[in-house]
């Protein structure tokens, strides 16, 4: 397995580049966030990543075959996304929603056997939905939705997780469990590659971040190292400070005390 | 919600409906013959003796087409609102809201006052399908941004194209008032009803249904994908630019293929999906068998209640389901407003 290589990404809508040059990596075993300010081209980048969208320049390639290449039901059994928000307008289970994530598996027509069904039960454990899987989406909380959407991508059982803020709206707890779910993925041999907000809870479990800024990977490298100070003064404009080791640690604006 | 053992009853429990009302619309009527003679008229299927010609052609040619025509083509209706609702990711769509149904209507018309509906059966519904392929074509395009259809940008559209389209229409009728038999058969349209349908379409009617059913059937589980945005459906493997396309054509079949045969029937389309997710919920694989078999049970009832209401009614079948769909499309609308899921 060689993972998903992506090199020299360029993307423009009119003017604005969107992405200017990305190239990045996430090798199996692999934990990785991706990380910069709102609008720094995260979600751009991983809907390319995912084929979502059609880059004007460079090359993605999955398991060493160019990404385009790809038949769409093989692709979705080696790379799964999970996309902002749970997005249908109708009143589907939880359960009839982690159902589509086995559509790659089956042909046309037909029924789930029992692979599949062991396949949906396992992801719904995996988030801890099971409890309300069978509830109608519209009647869950936010926090439930996202579990469900991230149920949905590994029922693909794809060894290749693109994550768009995964713990949004997650209570402390279940966004613990997410991150320690990930990390044993990883460790299984498989990646995922994570865009969050939330630097403290997701960059101590990660083998490495990438920093995204203006469109361009301003750093790659392990935690210490792409979120030094350095650059998060120069990204963020904040200063970080641990009270012990690298994390959890304190953000603050540049003279607002201590 | 409907329980699991409801929602497999269900489709048996529409079954048996609609086998009753078949029953019953073909047995009742203002006027002779009725039940006593139907049933001599199913024994001479089975060797019995001959009866009154004249009944046979009662039950034969014009009782039997008129109930085909109204089962497939309230299942038609029905499951081209199943899937446009689907395919549009937009819980108001339907062949009516969209534009579809008046631009069959406009194509069926065009082909009558051109002459060319003379030349063969199929150049009616052709034209229909012409006429919902490009109307639907364009509301398509107009009502797209990024791949998704907001709700009031679909009904602007479909409400400007339809109106448009209907006009058109009726510049057709006017512009043949000399020819009188083409422009009352183009009046017809406009109405909409099950008057003096015979086997032909009812061929017609059940042929579209049955071949553009087939083409929609095995493609549930897509149409469950194509209800997420676009990124998501994509990620899965659907490449969902392709199918929608592909399964709103099937659409415009489902609905050309019975307005050519029975004009605008109003708001079937766009109710019945809604109340067969009411019962089913939506995932397509029980969806739309539990849709069509609703539109046929609503779409024959409706039709043998025109018939037996007093004959000075001239009650319209068109007028029967527009009065409860519109009702229900208001509900629907004021849902809408206060922000819930439709």
């Amino acid at each position: 397995m060689n993972g998903l290589v992506a090199s020299d990404l360029h993307l423009r809508v009119g003017e604005r580049a969107l992405l200017d040059g990305v190239s990045l990596a996430v090798r199996p075993g692999e934990l990785v966030l991706l990380a910069g300010r709102n609008g720094a081209g995260k979600t751009t980048l991983l809907r390319t990543l995912v084929g979502a969208l059609v880059p004007h320049r460079g090359r993605i390639e999955l398991e060493g075959r160019p990404l385009a290449e790809w038949p769409g039901r093989a692709r979705a059994r080696q790379l799964a996304f999970v996309p902002q928000g749970v997005d249908t307008p109708f009143e589907f289970t939880g359960r009839e929603l982690v159902t589509m994530g086995r559509h790659p598996h089956r042909g046309r027509g037909e029924a789930l056997r029992p692979d599949d069904v062991a396949a949906i039960d396992r992801a719904l454990a995996m988030v801890d939905a099971a409890a309300f899987a069978d509830r109608r989406v519209t009647t869950l909380s936010g926090g439930e939705q996202r579990r469900i959407a991230v149920a949905r991508a590994l029922a693909t059982e794809a060894p290749l997780l693109l994550l768009d803020e995964p713990t949004n709206n997650l209570d402390l707890e279940h966004a613990l469990q997410l991150v320690a779910m990930l990390r044993r993925f990883a460790a299984a041999g498989r990646a995922a590659l994570v865009a969050s907000h939330d630097l403290n809870l997701v960059a101590p479990h990660c083998d490495r971040v990438v920093l995204l800024h203006q469109g361009r990977v301003f750093a790659d490298g392990p935690p210490q190292q792409a979120l030094a100070n350095e650059t998060l003064a120069a990204v963020f404009g904040v200063h970080g400070a641990a009270a012990e080791g690298f994390f959890p640690r304190a953000f603050r604006l540049p003279g607002s005390g201590s | 919600m409907g329980n699991p053992v409801n929602r497999r009853r269900l489709p048996l429990l529409l079954l048996v409906a609609l086998l009753l009302l078949a029953v019953a619309f073909l047995v009742f009527a203002r006027q002779a013959p009725g039940p006593g003679t139907f049933l001599a008229w199913l024994a001479t299927w089975f060797g019995g003796p001959a009866i009154e010609p004249a009944d046979a052609f009662v039950f034969g040619q014009m009782r039997l087409p008129r109930l085909l025509v109204a089962m497939f083509g309230g299942a038609s209706l029905a499951l081209a609102g199943a899937v446009m609702q689907a395919t549009f990711r937009n819980p108001l769509a339907s062949p009516d809201l969209v534009g579809t149904a008046a631009g069959a209507a406009f194509g069926g018309a065009s082909t009558i006052v051109l002459g060319l509906a003379a030349a063969h059966v199929l150049m009616v519904p052709l034209g229909s399908l012409l006429g919902a392929t490009v109307v639907t074509g364009l509301v398509f395009v107009l009502a797209q941004s990024h791949g998704r259809f907001q709700v009031a940008t679909l009904l602007l559209a479909g409400i400007a194209l339809h109106t448009l389209v209907g006009a058109l229409t009726a510049f057709v009728v006017t512009f043949t008032y000399d020819n009188y038999t083409a422009s009352s058969r183009v009046l017809f349209w406009l109405m909409g009803g099950l008057d003096d349908r015979t086997w032909a379409n009812a061929w017609i009617t059940l042929g579209g249904f049955v071949l553009f059913g087939a083409m929609v059937a095995p493609r549930a589980r897509e149409l469950d994908l194509l209800t997420l945005h676009d990124d998501s459906a994509h990620s899965l493997g659907v490449d969902a630019a392709r199918a929608r396309r592909w399964l709103v054509w099937c659409a415009c079949g489902l609905t050309a293929a019975t307005v050519a045969n029975t004009g605008g029937i109003a708001f079937v389309g766009l109710v019945v999906p809604h109340l067969a997710r009411l019962l089913v919920g939506p995932a397509h694989a029980v969806l739309l068998p539990t849709a069509a078999l609703l539109g046929a049970v609503l779409l024959v009832g409706s039709d043998l209640a025109c018939r037996l209401v007093p004959p000075d009614w001239n009650l319209r079948l068109g007028v029967v389901t527009a009065l409860f769909g519109a009702p229900y499309f208001l509900v629907l609308l004021a849902r809408h407003r206060r922000g819930e899921e439709l």
